[in-house]
């Protein structure tokens, strides 16, 4: 194929290639094989008047005055040859006529296409003509359906035809010819003639081709029309990695995308950011949309059933999703059939996991010392034992996936069942998480105007949780594995969990994770019914309704025996439950018309949704023996209550896309939206959207022997909105249950909760985005720039309002919050030859981030136990920032830690002597993966990690203050211990936290860099396949959190102690750490 | 652009509004009443009054009374050294960003704002009858002046909030009054809840004990007077007399240990106490953190151990009845800075004031005002205006039923034993540090304390001074309000 097109002399002769010619060559295909041009005016009449100039510019210039097309090789036809042209109002085939009169070159026009050949070689397919035979056949795509106007062609010669509307084609052909069939967006095919009568082929989609197809909001587009910013990612970069949650997985792998992995604990999954955090008191988590229906969680979805994810950015591809849309939208899509025999798969890991590392801490000689040193003691006599609580409660945990699915399709039907078995054990005694899981995608051309389809899943859930971001007094695990005394033992004689000597309640971790019994369970329908009709050949509508409905239910019970707390409540059961359920419609249409260079997509929809919620709680105390263990079995209950909630939200949609000649290329987005959580003076908003695109490689003015393959420049500007806020936001509501005794007897009482604000509405995030995509090195490599500004306004603030109004806060629209950009991707194919590729993907995001403006209010948040709020979020200050006092070494005369006095009034107090000691915002973070393929051998390597970022290590206020009967670590050994000691570790003080208080002692530096990934597979092929009924046995292993390069001195400097939290990232405080797991697994097919 | 889309907004909703009902955004809570809908009838007022009273719930009058009473005072030292923001009461090193009074403003606040919720809906309930009307405001305005003196006792001058329901910074970030205007704004309400209370609701003592009456707003209006910068003891005179004389029958209880062994609450001493029923919601969980292992059942350091300077002070009056009433001691297995820093196993005391835990759930009240204070404080006043027997009667009253011999105070001598009569009766009922200020004897009190400590070997210093006596406005309200003023010293 590539001998017909016009730029092979380049590639052969002198290597230069132009990007424009490529695309010129596309553009050849398009028009010559366009199914829609088959009756173009043979007739079209031009004028054109050019001296003395090359072939090539007559034909340049016939291509821009008319729809014409030229195919020829370069090798035979002279398009250097100096002619001059001077015609008016004539055909084009008199003007050819007259530009080859003196030539040995003739022409032929087929529709739009015009081929050029010399006679010479017509002469050779003239002889050829002799032995010919026919074959036909059919060509279809992946889902079965016929593709009309593929290109068949026999390669090295010039003959060729195209596909039918039925996707059939005929043609002559003689023994050892090799057929290639083309078509844009698909791969290139060549089959090799063997007198077979006929041949039925599938086209698979070209993924690496700009043609490839992304998904965008309510459809799809073409890479290379796409104007907004986005990332995808497809199925197969999750593959072979232990994943429970799909979150986990994009960690690293799109430019602009943040994942914050709070811990390591398989339920907490990951918190996505894309491009820095928009919020401070609504969710800050994207939109989510799974099978195109939007969902709050996704948790529960099977990450071996994802096809593709996609990443809408910037405010322009999100801006279709309106109030919901400012914080981007994750488009995940899930797996279809591909291949008509139908493929029958089974895969599966089993793999372990481990704490990365562990920390030293204080022996019982050391610690009965440091007791001392404070003046507490007991009866040591009575405490003997030695035990490595970390020992206790970290284990080497199991992990399993089993994934059963069949997938294929067939003349208009494509099918995809799987169910998923997912069993996943944290690295802490008791934690674990399984998931069992069923999926339906199904799809059906009943008519050719009318398609039908469904995506249906169904999944339960259960996990036991363990307790951590809590000091050991409140049963956090991890801090009570670090602080908890090695002398207790586990058990008293009696067989309680034993407790500190000095303060008995505090127990030992233990207690922590096999004293409660508790269980979270859930199950999750998912499922949507779709159809689509062509009204007409431009006109298309497709509508759709779906249903998401969840359960989930929470039981705990605390046995009346082997605990303090247990102990004093005789017991404690506790229950609470949660139904959700989702109905979404929206009916679509959308009209497509190409006229001359003119391609026109318009969409529009009404959307209509309903969220119902319940929730239920209660517990119950004072149980007479453990035969019961729920509610029912304790006599005291302590509450009970309950609560019911709706949402309604109406939204009309509209887009236009519109390209100019595939050189400018134009989308406008319209989105209303009504919810019913604003206030009446605010129920319904607007979101506009424009952006725009300039594919400069489609320029005359750029010359042929450009290095690009494409251009493109891309702007986008829009306002999306977040209306993630509570239900009835804006009424004053007033509580019942504020309750009081009267007469012995309990009365009921009613009390205003929150106040009334009519003018509520969503906020409103405008952002504008700049980017280039390049493409290069014969489509082997693509960078794609991005820079953008996003402002965030009227930001939904629970605003703190003085207490004397008896309220504590009131939600209004305050505050602006900007977030500004740079992001880059590089894709790479460095090598790829038939045994041996190799592909490189690389990305790093740089945000910035800044509070314009929050009404001069100061939010502390962040409680740190008994030390106050350790972040501060102020105008004119990124969020994140740590707050406290800047510590400079130990006294060496009093063991004091020193304080800066920032205000030099000689005292040092939290009014004048805190200041910004951190921020929690890394400079950048950045994925890196190389995928080798040696025959069957592949080797994936995934680096990822952030710089730049503090972490507020408040786990070492626990384990280092040296205040209490709290064991400590290891590093209070240099602890200051008479005068004239230089140390970096104060004293032991009894009751003080002073020398503990929040201060840069805590801050330490957050940057990593992971080898998050290394996998390393073998493809069984040849002989050994061949002769089995497989046709398909792979073998991999993958190792996660291999290595992590760091100067952090906690656990792992990936924490949050604060989840999901806006405003408070980056602290540790007995936070579950990350944990190392390595897989082994296998994929067959049949 | 505004154009634009205000023309497409209009599209949109005519559209919407022939596709879908327009009502289908407009939806009401459903668990939960609104402001809107929630104050139209009598029962509606009345739940709406039984909210203020529900702030006598909070955490102020269930334990951080006794923090601040006789945990800050020489009563008491804080309990367990891990809890810092308590350890900083007894310490007298309370700063702005205590936890703990912030939380306690904010409640007060809380139950002040309920109150003026009442106030300003009642005028709309139409069914009302005229006498329940001015009974359901004299409750509502009584309980603002019961949460506003606890407000100024402890802050000085706070803002007076009358108005409910907006967020508007302009009315909200308001100054603090004056500490005359506060009172003066106490004494209105609870002038106008003496006036519109009754003495008895004729239901029972259960429910006069509960609720709001003439004789506890007089008695209120004794203890305000008192604490008043200006002091009129002869208006405590007025309004203690009234109380002695009402005709709901206030009576001393013939026997100490009966007010507080659990089974005798409401009783004829009581004037108004906080009610509990125990082992439901509406149960009291503030026992458990002062009762020892053996009652609370769980093993860890309580809160407000007596002091030995407290001890000693019914030591040496061979207080035998009061000391075993309000104390119980007990050896526990920890170290304590004052009483067994070497030797686990020896004896600690406790505060027994209240005797029930029941898992966090007791059935056991608080006096919130009862006879025994207000006679102690007219013979105070008497003392203090060299009045009749300068109250020496009234003390040997409360001495009697102690089982204590009359006093062998001289005239000169009454303020002092007064003091100390208050002392060893109200231990631990959250009155010490008041008695002390009112006295203006806290300071010298304070620093004339001897505490060792047995761990550091060195005696407490307290360095008490004039601007400890007030606490500072708790930082995070002035964040939240510029427009306050910190107290000097802070």
């Amino acid at each position: 194929m590539k001998n017909l097109t016009r730029n092979s002399r380049w590639l052969v002769c002198d290597f230069k290639f132009s990007l424009k010619m490529k695309i010129t060559t596309l553009l050849l295909f398009v028009a010559l094989f366009n199914l829609q041009a088959t009756n173009y005016a043979q007739n079209t009449e031009i004028s054109i008047e050019l001296e003395e100039v090359a072939v090539i510019e007559v034909l340049n210039e016939i291509e821009s005055l008319t729809e014409y097309k030229f195919l020829f090789n370069r090798n035979d036809v002279d398009v250097e040859r100096i002619v001059s042209v001077k015609v008016e109002k004539e055909g084009v085939k008199d003007v050819l006529n007259h530009v080859f009169s003196d030539s040995d070159v003739t022409f032929e026009v087929l529709n739009k296409q015009i081929i050029l050949t010399t006679a010479k070689k017509e002469a050779s397919i003239k002889i050829e003509d002799a032995q010919q035979n026919t074959i036909s056949g059919t060509v279809l795509d992946e889902e079965g359906m016929p593709i009309p106007g593929v290109s068949v062609l026999i390669k090295g010669k010039y003959i060729g035809t195209e596909t039918d509307f039925d996707g059939n084609f005929s043609l002559a052909v003689q023994e050892g010819d090799v057929l290639i069939f083309s078509y844009l967006g698909y791969k290139t095919q060549e089959i090799a003639y063997a007198n077979q009568k006929s041949l039925s082929i599938a086209l698979l989609t070209d993924v690496t081709s700009l043609d490839n197809v992304v998904v965008v909001g309510y459809g799809t587009q073409k890479v290379k029309d796409v104007t907004g910013s986005l990332s995808q990612i497809s199925g197969a970069e999750i593959e072979d990695r232990p994943i429970l949650q799909v979150t986990d997985a994009l960690a690293g792998k799109a430019a602009g995308v943040t994942v914050v992995s709070p811990s390591g604990k398989p339920q907490a999954g990951g918190f996505i950011r894309i491009r820095g955090t928009t919020s401070i008191d609504a969710s800050s988590e994207p939109l989510y949309v799974i099978d195109g229906i939007p969902v709050q969680t996704i948790f529960d979805l099977n990450p071996n059933d994802i096809e593709s994810i996609s990443v809408l950015k910037d405010a322009s591809s999100a801006a279709i999703f309106g109030a919901s849309g400012a914080n981007g939208v994750v488009i995940i899509n899930t797996k279809r059939g591909h291949s008509k025999e139908g493929v029958i798969s089974f895969d599966s890991y089993v793999g372990v996991s481990e704490v990365t590392k562990t920390l030293n801490t204080l022996n019982s000689n050391e610690y009965i010392d440091l007791m001392d040193e404070l003046g507490l003691s007991a009866d040591w006599s009575q405490y003997m034992e030695e035990t490595d609580w970390q020992d206790q409660i970290y284990r080497t945990a199991l992990r399993q996936n089993y994934q059963v699915s069949v997938s294929g399709q067939d003349e208009g039907t494509n099918y995809y069942i799987s169910g998923n078995y997912q069993d996943t054990e944290g690295v802490i005694r008791s934690n674990e998480a399984q998931r069992v899981s069923g999926k339906v995608n199904f799809s059906k051309q009943v008519r050719d105007w009318f398609k039908i389809g469904t995506n249906i899943s169904y999944a339960q859930w259960r996990d036991v949780d363990v307790t951590d971001n809590a000091g050991a007094g409140n049963g956090g695990v991890v801090l009570g594995a670090l602080v908890t005394p090695s002398v207790i033992g586990i058990y008293n004689e009696e067989g309680t969990f034993t407790g500190n000597p000095l303060q008995p309640s505090w127990e030992n971790p233990v207690a922590g994770t096999d004293a409660p019994e508790k269980e979270y369970k859930s199950s999750r329908f998912l499922g949507t019914v779709y159809a689509e009709i062509d009204l007409s050949e431009t006109i298309q509508y497709k509508s759709r309704f779906s249903v998401d409905e969840s359960n989930g239910r929470f039981q705990y019970f605390l046995d009346p025996f082997s605990t303090d707390w247990g102990r004093v409540n005789e017991g404690i059961a506790s229950e609470s439950s949660n139904k959700n359920f989702y109905w979404i419609t929206e009916n679509m249409l959308s009209y497509k018309k190409t006229v001359n260079k003119h391609s026109v997509d318009v969409l529009g929809g009404y959307i209509v949704s309903k969220r119902t919620a319940s929730s239920f709680s209660a517990e119950a105390i004072n149980f007479a023996n453990e035969s019961v263990k729920t509610i029912a079995g304790g006599s005291v209950v302590n509450y009970a209550t309950s609560s019911e909630t709706e949402r309604a939200n109406q939204s009309v949609i509209a887009r236009l896309n519109y390209a100019y000649d595939d050189k400018y290329l134009a989308t406008v987005n319209f989105r209303a939206d009504g919810s019913s959580v604003f206030g009446p003076n605010n129920q319904w908003g607007t979101f506009p959207s424009l952006s725009l695109g300039w594919r400069l490689t489609q320029e005359d003015f750029m010359n042929d022997d450009g290095f690009f393959d494409d251009i493109k420049f891309r702007f986008g500007w829009g306002e999306v909105g977040n209306d993630r806020i509570r239900p009835y936001a804006w009424y004053g509501t007033v509580a019942h249950g504020y309750n009081y005794v009267v007469d012995g007897a309990i009365v009921p009482g009613i009390a205003p909760e929150t106040l009334e604000n009519k003018d509520l509405k969503w906020e409103t995030t405008t952002q504008t985005d700049i980017g280039l995509d390049l493409t290069f090195l014969e489509n082997k490599l693509n960078v794609i720039l991005d820079y953008y500004i996003k402002n965030t306004d009227d930001l939904l603030l629970s605003m703190p309002i003085p207490t004397s109004t008896g309220f504590t806060s009131s939600i209004q629209n305050v505050g602006e919050i900007q977030n500004k950009g740079f992001e880059f991707s590089i894709i790479g194919k460095a090598i790829e030859t038939e045994d041996f590729s190799w592909d490189t993907n690389f990305n790093m995001s740089f945000n910035n981030n800044e509070v314009i403006n929050l009404k001069d209010q100061v939010i502390m948040t962040g409680s740190i136990f008994q030390r106050g709020n350790v972040v501060r979020t102020e105008e004119g200050q990124p969020m994140g920032n740590f707050w406290g006092f800047i510590a400079e070494g130990v006294d060496p005369d009093t063991g004091d830690m020193i304080y800066k006095d920032l205000d030099g009034d000689g005292v040092i107090n939290a009014d004048g002597d805190k200041t910004v000691i951190g921020n929690a915002n890394p400079d950048f973070t950045f994925g890196f993966t190389n995928s080798l393929r040696y025959k069957g051998f592949g080797l994936n390597i995934f680096l990822q990690g952030v710089s730049g970022n503090d972490v507020f290590n408040a786990t070492k206020i626990e384990t280092e203050a040296m205040t209490d009967f709290k064991s400590q670590t290891s590093d209070v050994l240099n602890r200051w211990q008479q005068p004239g000691g230089i140390t970096d570790m104060p004293r032991a003080v009894l009751g003080d936290k002073t020398n503990s208080d929040l201060s840069t002692r805590f801050i330490e530096d957050g940057s990593y860099i992971r080898l998050k990934t290394v996998s390393l597979s073998y493809d069984f092929s040849g002989k050994f396949i061949e002769n089995s009924f497989l046709s398909k046995l792979r073998l991999y292993v993958t190792a996660e959190n291999l290595a992590t390069f760091t100067n952090y001195t906690g656990y792992d400097p990936e924490v949050n102690a604060f989840g999901s939290s806006n405003l408070v990232q980056g602290v540790d405080y007995g936070t579950y750490p990350q944990t190392r797991n390595i897989i082994m697994g296998v994929n067959v097919s049949f | 652009m505004k154009l634009l889309k205000n023309i497409a907004m209009l599209c949109v909703i005519a559209f919407i509004n022939q596709g879908c009902g327009s009502d289908f955004l407009d939806l009401e809570p459903i668990s939960s009443s609104t402001t809107g809908n929630s104050y139209k009838t009598e029962d509606d007022i009345e739940a709406a009054l039984v909210a203020v009273y529900n702030s006598l719930h909070n955490e102020f009058y269930t334990w951080d009374n006794v923090l601040m009473g006789d945990v800050r005072s020489d009563n008491c030292y804080a309990g367990p050294p891990d809890d810092v923001d308590i350890w900083a009461y007894d310490q007298l090193t309370i700063a702005s960003n205590n936890s703990r009074i912030f939380n306690n403003w904010r409640d007060f606040y809380r139950g002040i704002s309920r109150a003026n919720v009442v106030l300003d809906k009642i005028e709309g309930i139409e069914e009302l009858s005229n006498t329940r009307k001015h009974q359901i405001i004299g409750e509502a305005r009584f309980l603002r002046a019961f949460y506003y003196f606890d407000l100024v006792k402890q802050y000085g001058g706070v803002p007076i909030v009358e108005q409910t329901g907006t967020a508007d910074p302009d009315k909200t970030q308001i100054p603090r009054n004056t500490i005359e205007e506060v009172y003066a704004f106490i004494t209105a309400d609870l002038e106008f809840a003496s006036a519109n209370l009754p003495d008895s609701y004729g239901l029972g003592m259960d429910v006069d004990k509960g609720r709001a009456t003439k004789g506890a707003s007089n008695a209120l209006l004794a203890k305000v007077w008192a604490q008043h910068p200006l002091h009129d003891y002869a208006k405590v005179i007025q309004y203690a007399d009234a109380v002695i004389n009402s005709a709901a029958g206030y009576a001393l209880l013939g026997d100490y240990p009966t007010l507080f062994n659990g089974n005798n609450y409401n009783n004829s001493e009581s004037i108004f106490e906080a009610q509990y029923i125990g082992g439901t919601p509406q149960g009291n969980w503030g026992p458990q953190l002062f009762l020892p292992p053996s009652i609370s059942g769980d093993g860890w350091r309580k809160y407000a151990t007596p002091s030995k300077n407290l001890i000693n002070a019914y030591t040496s009056e061979l207080d035998v009845v009061r000391v075993n009433t309000n104390i119980i001691t007990e050896r526990v297995p920890w170290v304590d800075e004052y009483y067994n820093a070497d030797l686990p196993f020896t004896p600690v005391p406790f505060a027994y004031k209240q005797k029930n835990a029941d898992g966090w759930n007791s059935g056991d009240q608080v006096y919130l005002l009862r006879l025994a204070d207000i006679l102690l404080l007219k013979a105070e006043a008497m003392a203090y205006l060299n009045e009749g027997d300068f109250g020496r009667s009234l003390v040997d009253q409360i001495r009697n039923r102690a089982g204590l011999a009359n006093t062998a105070a001289t005239n000169g001598e009454m303020l002092d034993a007064i003091l100390l009569e208050r002392r060893l009766e109200l231990a631990l009922e959250n009155h010490r540090w008041d008695d002390l200020v009112r006295n203006d004897k806290i300071i010298e009190t304070m620093n004339n304390l001897q505490e060792l400590n047995l761990i550091t070997d060195e005696f407490v210093d307290y360095d008490m001074n004039e601007n400890k006596i007030l606490l500072p406005i708790p930082l995070n309200e002035i964040d939240r309000n510029p427009a306050l003023e910190q107290n000097p010293g802070y």
